[in-house]
């Protein structure tokens, strides 16, 4: 933890933190806006912004309009509900599990909603009712259903008496991604090309398929569940010293299980539906809250929201920008920064366990 | 009152708890002695709530122990167990904050900082809680449940303690056992693993004697502790002397340097 934490009284020190990592957030949005393979002024991002409600101050063509209402503005904010979401649901896993390398990808909860998804885009198409009961819920509903499973699977093989075994944890996840992944084949397999072309686009999808419908349901089952969770703050910090010790304290723990498994399956599924599964977010965010402003989840849980948010908005300017007019999928960015910070945690981890 | 009656208790068919009905009043301290393996600290859980007991019945002020829910309890009984792992890098601070996780009090930095002084953790309250000593934790960890049950309320709450004082030197277990007993007069019952059999005797009011699931005897401090007793409990002869002085008494295991280990064929 940084000295300033021990200096700083710990209430203006959370108020700091969330609004230097709020105006953070408030740049990436700027400056995401005016790049791109069609870049546009700052000036005409606001005016088009006041447009909308109303107040005409400058000049913009009805095209800059339409790529930065229809196209760039829907895909800006997916990737920061996404991220939130991922942020979150890994800070609040994490403090579940009582392990700091516990991550909604690793231990299989993303790729059962990618299996899920995979399934119903396949064989949604025999069940017609389903498409027409569901609508555009459909293939959301269906991912936070797979990742659902999965969380409850991972969780009832490694955790005994209430204490997780992270060795049973990672191999259960390792084993459950690898089932899903040969899932996934063996649909395509089976696939018709209608389906085929429907997948493809959806593993390709990252956020480039953004569209305003896809914003609602994700500020309805991301943003919304990512609020909600922010309210377990002390019960996920009495969980810290121990589930039995938790149940002393006063809190409901199986409570508070369900409702973490719940809302991060809901957030994760509903966003690997409509961007494919993004690793290590939920990973390295709120480790370096953690490592940075220390652990009261009081903190830990808003900030991982706003760092996630920033994080992966800011992956995807970087995929917009890298090999433009191009794009390059979001996943290997966040893979790209994830993967030497996760080498670097297990080596920590090692000092950790000793101290 | 905190009373236990006919407690049975099996883990996979076999008996842990066999047999124990005691009571733990307001305003004294019990301590609950016995040999490992007796079955004390699954009587523990049975008493703090975190195993159920399908026969006999656990009553706080009257009240059975399922009749309430976890945050209820919370306010009529605090538990320390007898180690626990912390999970993320917290505060000595932040530790004792979470005894007041259910607490809708108004004066949480006072009862913090009070608490934090008492146990003599209050000098290294903003260091990291893995980087302190084993005393050190288990001092932070007593005031985490002190906190719990410090404010002063109309019903009479119960501590629970699970050898509190296992890593720490003299002076330190017998400033801990100080503070519990101070507890008494703020309406407080307690019952307290002990593994220092001089701990129990010079500060239990009285004491139950734990053996093979069973209860050997309970009762007052020196009327329990008596060497015939104690020797039975823990196979082992023990002295129990009277200090006349002090009217207090010396628990003192005997060496047995005479008996052999084992018998040597070898040789």
């Amino acid at each position: 933890m940084l000295a300033i934490s021990n200096k700083v009284s710990k209430n203006r020190l959370r108020v700091l933190v969330l609004a230097s990592l709020g105006i953070g957030l408030m740049g990436v949005l700027m400056l995401s806006s005016t790049q791109g393979a069609y870049p546009i002024p700052m000036l005409q991002v606001v005016a088009i912004l006041l447009d909308q409600v109303g107040i005409a101050i400058g000049q913009f063509d009805s095209q800059q309009a339409n790529v930065f209402l229809q196209l760039r503005l829907p895909r800006i904010l997916l990737a920061m509900l996404v991220g939130a979401g991922l942020g979150i649901s890994g800070a609040a896993l994490q403090g579940l599990f009582r392990n700091p390398l516990v991550e909604p990808g690793l231990i299989g909860v993303s790729s059962g909603g990618a299996l899920f998804a995979v399934l119903y885009i396949v064989f949604g198409s025999y069940f017609p009712i389903l498409a027409r009961v569901a609508g555009n819920l459909g293939l959301p509903f269906f991912a936070f259903l797979g990742g659902l499973i999965n969380v409850f699977l991972v969780y009832r093989l490694a955790s005994q008496a209430g204490k997780t075994d992270i060795a049973l944890l990672i191999l259960a996840g390792v084993a459950l991604n690898a089932l899903c992944g040969a899932l996934i084949g063996l649909s395509i397999f089976y696939a018709d090309d209608a389906a085929l072309r429907n997948f493809t686009f959806w593993s390709l999808g990252d956020v480039g398929g953004a569209n305003w419908t896809k914003v609602g349901i994700g500020s309805l089952f991301i943003g919304l569940p990512a609020l909600v969770l922010t309210s377990q703050h002390k019960q996920l910090n009495a969980l810290a010293i121990g589930e039995s010790e938790a149940f002393h304290l006063g809190v409901s723990v199986q409570k508070v299980k369900y409702m973490v498994l719940l809302l991060s399956a809901l957030m994760v599924g509903v966003g690997v539906s409509m961007t494919g599964a993004i690793g290590f977010v939920g990973l390295v965010v709120p480790h370096l809250i953690r490592l940075l402003f220390g652990a009261d989840h009081r903190l830990v849980l808003p900030a991982s929201i706003l760092l996630g948010a920033l994080l992966l908005s800011f992956a995807d300017l970087l995929a917009r920008i890298i090999v433009m007019p191009a794009e390059m999928p979001i996943g290997i960015i966040t893979a790209i920064i994830g993967s030497p910070f996760f080498i670097g945690l297990i080596m920590n981890v090692k000092t950790i366990k000793k101290a | 009152m905190l009373e236990a009656s006919h407690l049975h208790f099996c883990i996979s068919n076999k008996a842990i708890v066999k047999q124990a009905s005691f009571r733990v009043e307001a305003g004294e301290l019990v301590a609950l002695l016995g040999p490992n393996g007796a079955g004390k600290s699954t009587l523990f859980k049975l008493l703090s709530g975190e195993a159920v007991c399908k026969h006999g019945e656990v009553l706080y002020n009257g009240k059975n122990i399922q009749g309430y829910k976890s945050s209820q309890l919370a306010s009529i009984r605090a538990v320390m167990p007898q180690s626990s792992q912390l999970s993320f890098p917290f505060t000595a601070k932040e530790v004792v904050e979470m005894g007041l996780t259910m607490a809708r009090s108004s004066s949480v930095t006072q009862i913090v900082e009070e608490v934090m002084q008492l146990t003599q953790t209050f000098a290294f309250r903003n260091a990291q809680y893995h980087h302190l000593s084993g005393g050190e934790k288990q001092r932070v960890q007593l005031a985490r449940v002190l906190t719990q049950i410090w404010e002063k309320q109309p019903y009479t709450r119960y501590l629970l303690l699970d050898e509190p004082t296992s890593s720490m030197d003299i002076a330190q277990q017998q400033h801990v056992l100080k503070i519990v007993k101070g507890l008494k007069d703020r309406n407080i019952g307690i019952l307290a693993i002990l593994h220092d059999l001089n701990l129990a005797a010079s500060y239990a009011d009285r004491v139950i004697l734990f053996k093979n699931g069973n209860l050997f005897a309970q009762g007052i401090t020196a009327e329990v502790m008596t060497s015939q007793h104690l020797g039975e409990v823990f196979d082992h002869p023990i002295q129990v002397i009277t200090n006349k002085e002090r009217g207090s008494l010396m628990i003192h295991p005997v060496p047995q340097l005479n008996k052999k280990l084992f018998n040597y064929h070898t040789a």
